[in-house]
């Protein structure tokens, strides 16, 4: 019998009545040591979700909505195929062993985010045998897409994250503009539209600004450069993420309250706009943005204090020495079009970088990267840095 | 054997020693002595030798992690330092009474070192003065013709020093990674 991590696993159980929740206490409970407890959906990491009760197709597409990177574990009398990454499919009736065995899958991609080592379960034990012995190609268990090998430059992002901020779009054909509409998104329809706004309005009449809508309460605090957010930063992410034209944000100016009783996170109003640029953009791009026009970058974003998206030193390196079109800075550094489109959507919203205007930039073609002597020696030197 | 270094410079209380610290496989080694002069007031461990630390890529490379002293008098000491050098990590404290002038004195300083390979910039103690900001910073070198990588650093951050010496290498070679 192993001993319980420090933390139990939250879950969340979507679609099930009073009975079936019961069962999943009395096992986590009798069967896992208590491994696992039932939380509600809001504080779960992970959630199960029965897809035989009625409109149990809606509640999927619901909850996919609201966490659309949330490891779920879907159940169903019916098999099916799961394209999903964070989704694993069992099928009912449901095995214990191959319960436990998804929900350790899910849990998995949890730790990739966190990186909490020390939560892992220890590859020796019982528990981690048992189900390396139950890892069988016919598992009704879609597993879900292996990680990607992580490169050398993304290093300093979990897997997870780098979906948070990137995506996953392939390439597309810049000659072709059938498959344009897919890398474009509207800014105007996501938080960081009315953000925008918000700003201008602080920085007109040097006030604060309240935004406020759906989401948690958000403040720019003009004297300060800060945004305040009254809530955890994981109930702000889906209103970043999803487009939604209709939603209607108020705008009103205060003075500060001097006693705020409640807690707040607190951001700089320039690394919070380039984190809410990175969630509405995932490796998308503005809607209007020329794709073949050179881009140029005003000065190196600080790096230090921002989150740091794979490739995005590099590209900043090869903007500074030249602008350079978004498709060229992909092909220059053999690297996917979506961390160039990612960080130029960031850089774009902190006012960093846009398109050039001169002539002059785009009369030649980009010179090639020059590559230093030294290159190897450098690399190996960047690979012990990111550890 | 391979051997390859870089110099990290700046003035005064600026986080060299520190900054080494945080990213050498080796404990430091500082050769610390007591100040005898004005400086004792900003800094009572102040460097007046140089700094030494060390990242072990393999058996037969090693990147040495040189910290220059932090006072002018001892810049006889900054052109034998930089031979051979990959580049240069130019720490700056923004708690200094003028630090656009120590800024632009290390750049004039190891300016043909600069020339031959690149710079980066971090600057330290911005939680105690938020002023100047890395704006600022940047507006003072908008007319020396290049972009600088300039980050708010905490030198005992190794993270934030590793951001500013790959920003370095990315500099010297945008296209390392991938």
């Amino acid at each position: 019998m192993t001993s319980p991590p420090k933390s139990p696993v939250r879950l969340g159980a979507i679609g099930m009545d009073q009975r079936q929740l019961n069962a999943l206490s009395l096992l986590f409970s009798s069967k896992c040591n208590n491994r696992y407890i039932l939380v509600e959906e809001e504080s779960a990491e992970i959630c199960i979700l029965d897809l035989d009760v009625f409109g149990g197709e809606r509640l999927w597409e619901e909850c996919r909505e609201r966490h659309p990177d949330l490891p779920l574990i879907l159940v169903s009398l019916k098999t099916r195929s799961i394209s999903d990454s964070y989704t694993v499919f069992v099928q009912k009736p449901i095995p214990v062993k191959l319960l436990i065995m998804a929900i350790e899958k899910q849990r998995r991609l949890l730790l990739i985010t966190t990186a909490d080592e020390a939560d892992l379960i220890d590859e020796e034990t019982p528990a981690a045998t048992e189900m390396k012995a139950l890892e069988r190609p016919d598992t009704p268990c879609e597993a879900p897409r292996a990680p990607p090998k992580v490169s050398r430059a993304a290093s300093l992002m979990s897997v997870t994250e780098e979906k948070h901020f990137v995506g996953t779009a392939q390439d597309i054909d810049s000659n072709n503009p059938a498959q344009w509409e897919k890398i474009f998104y509207n800014p105007d329809h996501y938080l960081l539209g009315h953000l925008q706004q918000a700003l201008n309005l602080a920085v007109k009449h040097n006030r604060n600004v309240a935004v406020e809508g759906p989401w948690p309460k958000i403040h720019l605090m003009a004297e300060t450069h800060t945004v305040r957010v009254y809530s955890e930063e994981r109930h702000l992410r889906p209103f970043c993420t999803i487009p939604d034209s209709t939603l209607e944000a108020s705008l009103r100016l205060f003075d500060e309250v001097k006693s705020q009783a409640s807690t707040f996170q607190e951001y700089p109003v320039y690394a919070f706009f380039w984190k809410l640029a990175l969630w509405a953009s995932r490796g998308r791009l503005p809607e209007g943005t020329n794709l073949t026009q050179p881009i140029y970058l005003r000065r190196w974003p600080n790096f230090t204090r921002l989150v740091v998206t794979p490739h995005a030193i590099a590209i900043a390196a090869t903007w500074t020495e030249q602008p350079r079109s978004l498709v060229d800075t992909a092909a220059a550094l053999g690297i996917p079009q979506r961390y160039v489109f990612a960080f130029y959507s960031a850089t774009k919203a902190v006012q960093l970088a846009g398109e050039t205007r001169r002539a002059v930039d785009t009369l030649l073609a980009p010179q090639s990267i020059e590559q230093s002597s030294r290159r190897g020696l450098l690399g190996r030197l960047l690979d012990r840095l990111r550890g | 054997m391979n051997d390859f270094k870089i110099i990290f410079s700046g003035p005064v209380g600026a986080g060299k020693t520190t900054a080494i610290g945080a990213i050498s496989d080796i404990d430091p080694v500082t050769t610390d002595e007591q100040a005898t002069d004005m400086t004792k007031v900003q800094k009572p461990g102040t460097t007046v030798a140089m700094d030494y630390g060390q990242i072990t890529l393999d058996e037969s490379e090693k990147i040495h992690l040189y910290g220059t002293p932090g006072q002018e008098r001892f810049n006889f000491m900054w052109d034998i330092l930089t031979q051979g050098g990959i580049g240069l990590v130019l720490l700056l404290n923004n708690t200094r009474p003028d630090p656009f002038r120590d800024m632009h004195f290390f750049l004039n300083a190891f300016q043909a070192f600069i020339a031959s390979s690149k710079v980066v910039i971090g600057v330290t103690q911005m939680d105690l003065s938020r002023t100047p900001t890395i704006e600022d910073y940047h507006l003072q070198l908008e007319n020396s013709g290049t972009k600088v990588p300039i980050f708010d650093v905490d030198a005992r951050d190794k993270r934030d020093v590793s951001l500013l010496v790959e920003a370095l290498l990315y500099s010297l070679d945008p296209g390392l990674g991938g």
